[in-house]
């Protein structure tokens, strides 16, 4: 059995229907100022369906609501009883089209032209559509035209789509006394945090990131987010990261009320391998990353990736979360590095027959006992443009150094060191 | 699959030593097992490759192809799937010369020091962030570069600094790889692997067209009864 609520009037808040129907069952779908509910079951608790309408009706009016409600085998049925019919309306099954019949034919969702088009046909009720032969409508009208008579006969045309409960992970301690310091916090956070995490896991959800509002003592808010680099819902590693977080942005005054707010994301579902190489638990490297917050905050930790440009050096730097392994065809033989001087050396060359003869520059000082090049790069003519003249070039002292001339500024810098 | 079956399976395998460089099988101790560094000749010497839950030395002057060898290292591991760091103080180490090398960068942490701060401060905060990953129990090697530092900066650090990074990395299946540009690390059990320049090699005579093809390399362990092995390493274009 189906029932529905209407409320003829616009309702002041939002929901309010949704929640009077939850008092009632958990399957409801909300449609603005009406609600269907799912009363399958709830025959055994009610003595009759009348009473159950009436328990519909009283509990809106305990709110301060006028329904109107129906009952009925079908969703369609009560639906549009409760949108046409003041008052409680019980349809008995098997009656649906009857009690239908001569309610306006403006229940049914209809597209101006559609509505015109029964105007003129001087359909005006449900009844009158509900007569009209299946067959002729719907090589008039098509699938449309079929599915309307059925809508108007009180037939279901889909099922009821119940309305999931807007979720809140969200966790409040006040205190009797305002606390100090992150020895205290820290038993505190973990009163507030198990139970989060407990109800986000029996939901099947894990915490992308976690909101802290501590009230100080002077009722100044504050706020810490905190968003690790993988959704968690251990309670232990939470702790760590939001005392890391407030260790390093610890709040001036004592605090007097916590509130821990989850941001829910559904778990991650990971298919494990016997022969692939384990990935690294998302806790413990969101644990280890936080611990690292001076060089994670200030953008100096994590991985580079190479940008598509010929200009030498490019990189940026991204957050590190290692995904599955990539395919990186191994060297055939063992490369040398560059060691990079970030930025290049601004340097003195002497040149000899236009070939590098000696280098100056900080901490790189020598005569030029063998060179290579040069080789000549430029590039970005569009953007920030650089041209290039670079040689490789073995120094006395020992050390080889990748040298260059900047051809934009004609000035030489040393870029790096082989090694 | 069940767990009797998947014991079984996993016997096998480590009977049959289908896989020697896959992941750890249940109660397979990894500790033992070095992790090699990728030359042949380099691995003979150490007994395989740098050991596990130890702190490794890797110092030279410079072009001596310390970097490189350890990248090596660095490049074979995360190959394999593992995760690797790099705490570089100095901020020299440059993604497209590793990338050349093997290192597939999205599995290397990469940690740079703070230009503007005195260098002290950087290499403390280096330690700590060291330290911390070592402990962390999530990376297969821990490289620490400080190889642009003197000797006499590094040689500021509290005494026991190496001793202590040694005991935490003992119980770890991690390689923590001290990369510098001569003897810091007094104390510790690990290998110091010293390397020697052998000189630039270039792709022909002089004059245009000519490349740098590689660096010559040597490499001695042991003080006292040095023990020497000769690598190249090719240069990247």
């Amino acid at each position: 059995m189906y029932g529905c609520l209407h409320s003829p009037r616009p309702l002041s808040a939002e929901g309010a229907l949704v929640d009077i129907a939850r008092e009632f069952t958990p399957r409801v779908e909300g449609l603005g100022t009406t609600v269907l509910l799912d009363l399958q079951g709830l025959a055994r608790v009610w003595e009759s369906p009348a009473v159950l309408g009436q328990g519909l009706i009283e509990a809106g009016r305990g709110r301060g609501l006028d329904l109107q409600a129906a009952l009925a085998s079908t969703r369609m049925a009560a639906l549009l009883a409760a949108r046409g019919r003041a008052g409680l309306t019980v349809i008995p099954p098997g009656r649906e089209s009857e009690v239908l019949a001569p309610l306006p034919l403006e229940l049914l969702p209809l597209a101006p032209e559609r509505r015109d088009l029964f105007h003129r046909w001087g359909l005006l009720t449900l009844g009158d559509l509900a007569a009209l032969p299946a067959v002729g409508l719907s090589e008039r009208l098509g699938s449309d035209g079929a599915r309307l008579r059925r809508m108007a006969r009180g037939e279901d045309d889909q099922p009821l789509v119940a309305t999931p409960r807007a979720e809140s992970f969200e966790c409040t301690l006040e205190l009797e006394w305002p606390v100090d310091g992150l020895e205290p916090l820290s038993f505190l956070l973990a009163r507030v945090l198990e139970p989060l995490c407990a109800g986000l896991r029996a939901r099947g959800r894990r915490a992308a990131g976690l909101v802290l509002d501590l009230v100080l003592v002077d009722r100044r808010p504050y706020r810490r987010v905190v968003r690790p680099a993988a959704p968690s819902a251990d309670p232990r590693t939470w702790r760590t990261l939001a005392l890391l977080d407030l260790e390093a942005h610890p709040p001036d005054e004592a605090v007097a009320k916590i509130t821990v707010r989850a941001e829910a994301t559904p778990a991650r579902h990971v298919q494990f391998s016997l022969l692939d190489p384990a990935q690294p638990s998302p806790e413990r490297l969101a644990e280890t990353l936080a611990r690292l917050q001076p060089w994670t905050a200030a953008g100096r930790a994590g991985a580079a990736v190479l940008v598509d440009t010929h200009r030498p050096g490019a990189f940026v730097m991204s957050s590190f979360g290692p995904g599955a392994p990539a395919a990186v065809p191994p060297p055939t033989s063992p490369r040398a590095a560059m060691r990079v001087f970030r930025p290049p050396l601004p340097a003195h060359v002497s040149l000899v027959d236009g070939e590098p003869a000696f280098v100056s520059a900080a901490a790189v000082r020598g005569a030029v006992v063998d060179r290579a090049g040069p080789w000549r790069a430029s590039g970005d003519w569009w953007d920030v443009a650089w041209s290039r003249e670079e040689w490789d070039v073995a120094l006395r002292g020992g050390g080889v150094y990748r040298i260059f001339r900047d051809r934009m500024r004609d000035a030489w810098f040393v870029e790096g060191e082989m090694d | 699959m069940s767990t009797a079956l998947k014991a079984a399976l996993e016997d096998l395998l480590r009977r049959r030593r289908l896989q020697d460089d896959g992941p750890p099988l249940r109660g397979e101790d990894r500790r033992l097992c070095p992790l090699p560094t990728g030359l042949r000749g380099v691995d003979a010497l150490v007994g395989g490759g740098l050991p596990r839950g130890e702190l490794s030395e890797v110092y030279g002057p410079r072009s001596s192809g310390r970097t490189g060898l350890v990248l090596s290292l660095v490049a074979g591991c995360v190959g394999r799937g593992s995760l690797a760091a790099w705490v570089d103080p100095a901020d020299c180490f440059a993604p497209a010369s590793a990338a050349a090398a093997g290192v597939d960068l999205a599995r290397l942490l990469w940690l740079r020091g703070d230009m503007r701060g005195p260098r002290t401060r950087r290499l403390t905060e280096a330690v700590a962030a060291v330290a911390t990953l070592a402990g962390s129990g999530l990376f297969e090697v821990v490289v620490l570069d400080v190889a642009a530092f003197p000797a006499h900066d590094v040689g500021r650090l509290p005494g026991p600094t190496w001793i202590r990074l040694q005991r935490i990395v003992a119980d770890s299946p991690a390689a923590l790889v001290l990369l510098a540009d001569a003897h810091v690390a007094h104390g510790p059990r690990g290998p110091s692997l010293e390397l020697r320049a052998d000189g630039p090699r270039w792709s022909g005579a002089a004059g245009p067209g000519r490349l740098l093809r590689g660096l010559g390399a040597e490499l001695s362990v042991g003080r006292h009864r040095p023990r020497l092995a000769a690598f190249e390493l090719e240069a990247s274009v």
